[in-house]
């Protein structure tokens, strides 16, 4: 076994390969008509597909991301690798727990209800350890730097948002604990709002605040308009989560004002987030850029178009009827697509890094981008946006029946973006080189 | 003596130009991430930097430095000193690098 860097998080690329298959299991129940648009949004396949999606596609590749960047911002390493697998471990296993647990509340069956809360709490120990390993290189770095705060951020959204989880799954699966907790269901909206929003949404800003300007040469500084996003992003996620959920118990008209003010300062945050997207954009001094930040453009697009659509079914006082649409922009348009197009970067770096890393110096090694065929792989993101983007307008339009064929053409595009990371971790595009005979790796400032 | 220990020098430093930054694919010298190049009685001394602190690469490239540097014919001894200040910025590319990634000089 090559003897890897310290700096490479080793259980990154497993994480990866387990939500992809994740992502794949998703989209196959809309496909087999298991899930939203053929089945309500409350059915127990939606339930279990909406699962498989957010903790087993974007919270696996956001935590494998993670695992790989946290150490990048802080320069501290995570608390131990061995957290990372644990994690994976965790999560993978709960999550099986909770597709079952769903299945089994369909079915009636009490023993197979019971794997929901069970597999909740596998999921939320995943997520401690995860946060742990992430959380304390976080809190020890001084100053932290913007993208650092804004996953800090989302790491107290995503503990939010499990705990909710827990509450709910132990509401539906447990009716001596129905009494005290089914109130709770009717914050179901929120738990999608601290998790899309306060968790996947704020930390993909962070990360990407650091990775965008990196990999294009642009400035790294974001100023006024990143500490405002930030801000603005936290107070409205806090204020529409917390006066909703209170909203439960009360009907009090300052709780309404208070979510839609929460609401505002989102779509404000959104905005100049935005915004700021596209400056680093311009003021990038890297001319030719990557096919992973020529793609990104149209998950940054989809951002801007679910908020949009959320804008329009709020002020229309119809939020409830527009979430599954507003979910699938920002799942599939949003998350999803800027975490395909970000891996199309991150698969083949880490290949590289294990692969030929150990060869610097000592002989020819390719480029990173040598690893990828651009030219091929530009089709399958191309037919992933435009199969999200006619999916979310046919819902729009009033035809949720339209969905389907278009999550067949996503379903392709992923299985084509899939086999080109595969054909990057496999050095597909350059001849394999023998590896080198392990020697120890420099650490800074050590005597040769 | 003065003009072999320049000779040292820009042998190292042309053999560095064979050592990449693997996410920029472009050679570390052009780059400008070694800030100093001393050589001395077979001895290397090499300050540099990365691109970005916490590189997942860093480890990478010092190796790499480090094996490219001692295969230089009458190189006994190379040591490498990283630093963070001053930080990084393609201002310190080299004209060809700056051509190579497009960005105005």
């Amino acid at each position: 076994m090559a003897v890897l860097s310290t700096r490479l998080s080793r259980w990154s690329l497993p994480m990866f390969v387990c939500a992809l298959v994740n992502f794949l299991a998703a989209q196959g129940l809309m496909l087999a008509g298991m899930s939203w648009p053929t089945q309500p949004v409350s059915a127990p396949g939606t339930l279990a597909a909406v699962h498989l999606l957010v903790i087993g596609w974007l919270l696996l590749l956001m935590f494998g991301a993670l695992f790989q960047f946290v150490p990048v911002i802080t320069s501290r390493p995570l608390v131990s690798q061995s957290m990372a697998l644990a994690a994976l471990i965790a999560l993978e296993i709960g999550l099986l727990g909770m597709v079952g647990g769903f299945f089994g509340i369909g079915t009636g069956s009490r023993a197979l209800a019971m794997a929901l809360p069970a597999g909740g709490a596998a999921v939320y120990l995943g997520v401690l350890i995860a946060c742990w390993n992430i959380g304390v290189p976080l809190l020890r770095s001084r100053p932290l730097s913007l993208p650092g705060r804004m996953v800090l951020t989302g790491l107290a959204f995503l503990l939010l948002t499990v705990t909710l989880g827990l509450a709910f799954a132990l509401a539906l699966a447990v009716p001596a604990l129905a009494p005290y907790l089914a109130p709770l269901l009717g914050g179901v909206g929120e738990h999608a709002l601290a998790g899309l929003g306060g968790w996947f949404t704020l930390t993909a800003m962070g990360v990407s605040y650091k990775l965008l300007p990196m990999f294009m040469l642009a400035p790294e500084d974001r100023g006024i308009t990143g500490d405002g996003v930030h801000i603005l992003a936290t107070v409205g996620f806090a204020l529409a989560i917390g006066a909703g959920l209170a909203r439960v118990w009360s009907a009090a008209e300052p709780l309404a004002v208070a979510q839609s003010s929460g609401y505002a300062a989102i779509a404000l945050a959104v905005g100049i987030y935005l915004w700021d997207v596209v400056r680093i954009y311009r003021t990038r001094k890297r001319a030719v850029i990557e096919l992973h930040n020529k793609a990104a453009v149209a998950a940054f697009g989809l951002l801007g178009l679910g908020t949009a659509v959320a804008i329009g079914f709020v002020m229309a006082g119809h939020l409830g009827a527009g979430a599954p649409v507003i979910v699938f922009l920002i799942v599939f348009g949003w998350l999803g697509g800027l975490g395909l197009t970000q891996l199309y970067k991150i698969v083949p770096f880490l290949t590289w890094l294990h692969r030929y890393g150990r060869s610097l110096g000592r002989g020819a090694v390719p480029r990173v981008q040598e690893l990828v065929h651009e030219r091929r792989s530009y089709p399958w993101f191309a037919l992933y946006f435009l199969g999200v983007l006619l999916g979310a307008t046919s819902v729009l339009s009033g035809h949720a029946a339209g969905l389907r064929p278009c999550v067949v053409l996503v379903t392709v595009a992923t299985f084509g973006i899939v086999v080109e990371y595969w054909r990057a971790w496999r050095a597909h595009y350059v001849p394999l080189r023998p590896s080198e005979p392990a020697a120890p790796l420099l650490r800074p400032n050590q005597r040769g | 003596m003065v003009a072999e220990r320049s000779l040292d020098r820009e042998s190292v430093l042309d053999a560095l130009h064979e050592v990449i930054d693997p996410e920029l694919g472009y050679n570390i010298v052009d780059l400008g991430l070694i800030y100093a190049l001393e050589v001395a009685a077979g001895v290397i001394r090499i300050t540099m930097t990365m691109t970005t602190p916490g590189c997942p690469a860093q480890d990478y490239i010092m190796s790499g430095v480090y094996e490219r540097s001692k295969s230089v014919p009458g190189i006994n001894d190379v040591q490498i000193k990283l630093v963070w200040l001053p930080a990084w910025s393609p201002r310190l590319m080299t004209p060809a690098a700056k051509a190579h990634f497009g960005i105005q000089v």
